[in-house]
């Protein structure tokens, strides 16, 4: 089970809104390198995991995902919260306002819902696992577009730190997947 | 709980032992381990100040359960590194005292605490965490 914790992983306290800017991060919620993808995706494979280890990790990293899509929402919701409609129309964010109002909903940039069809769970581990490391380089490089657009440091400093735990999973996925590889694992 | 905050002056310094930065620097940065660090171009980690005395009670608690975190999931891996076990539980210790004090001082932050045994119901209060700090 899951209990919740009444802070963020990491402080966000953005002080100027910035709806364009909003419209970006939104890939990282719902978009396929988004924090909800990586979250039900290490969760769904963990199941048949082949041994203790791959069980945690991708419990622990699935668990730590939906903690980053807290962090996400919470950007969007400081940089969307004052904005005028005017404000909202002119960066583009009047279609999302019009079925959502100011609601955090898991839609990319460009407002294509959320799909579980932007990942895969293969039953097979070393299939899983490389699918794991492909997807924090993704979540990493689509970071660091955002980053490259940000106008905002306070913005880009926690942009940054969240593309800096992509490097860190994807080590972590890494070795399990070597060690596997080495012992055979998964060779039906 | 400035003893926590030993290596806030330290943060061009390298590693030390275990190949782990101090809390502060691998908190910044979002990574415990200086051999796996990725700078991004010329962007350098955000520097974390407190404004007030809950804000820095709060650092001092977010660090620590991040260098938690950061050795949880290496030793998801490692499972028999004696160092990072006592790594890990060192802040484990240092990180249940302080959510205590945090706890009993600005109220709860898990639904276990011992801030809830009052009237009124103490989960219901502000802030939010989306909400910013300075609201």
């Amino acid at each position: 089970m899951w209990a919740y914790q009444k802070k963020l992983q990491y402080p966000v306290n953005i002080k100027r809104k910035n709806v364009r800017l909003a419209k970006y991060i939104l890939s990282q919620y719902g978009g396929y390198a988004g924090e909800l993808n990586a979250a039900l995706r290490y969760l769904d494979q963990r199941y048949n995991m082949p041994d203790e280890r791959g069980k945690a990790l991708l419990t622990d990293i699935g668990t730590e995902e939906l903690a980053h899509v807290e962090m996400i929402s919470t950007l969007l919701y400081q940089l969307t919260k004052d904005a005028t409609l005017d404000e909202l129309r002119s960066a583009g964010f009047d279609t999302a306002y019009v079925e959502h109002g100011r609601d955090i909903y898991a839609v990319n940039d460009n407002g294509v819902p959320y799909t579980a069809a932007y990942f895969a769970a293969t039953g097979d581990p070393l299939a899983n696992l490389s699918e794991d490391m492909a997807a924090e380089e993704k979540a990493r490089a689509v970071y660091e577009n955002i980053i490259d657009l940000s106008d905002d440091p306070e913005v880009t400093g926690v942009l940054l730190w969240l593309r800096q735990r992509e490097i860190v999973h994807f080590q972590r996925f890494k070795e399990l997947y070597d060690d596997y590889k080495k012992m055979g694992i998964g060779k039906k | 709980m400035n003893n926590y905050f030993s290596d806030r002056q330290m943060i061009n310094v390298g590693p030390n032992d275990n190949n782990l930065s101090g809390v502060y620097t691998g908190f910044i940065r979002g990574n415990m381990f200086p051999s796996l660090y990725d700078q991004y171009k010329n962007y350098q980690p955000l520097m974390l100040n407190p404004r007030n005395e809950k804000e820095q009670y709060l650092l001092d608690l977010d660090q620590v359960q991040f260098a938690m975190h950061d050795i949880h999931l290496y030793l998801d891996n490692f499972p028999n590194n004696v160092s990072m076990i006592q790594e890990f539980n060192r802040n484990r210790d240092m990180y249940n005292k302080m959510l205590k004090e945090y706890e009993a001082k600005y109220g709860p932050v898990v639904i276990y605490s011992d801030a809830l045994n009052k009237t009124p119901w103490q989960w219901d209060s502000r802030p939010w965490p989306w909400e910013r700090s300075d609201n």
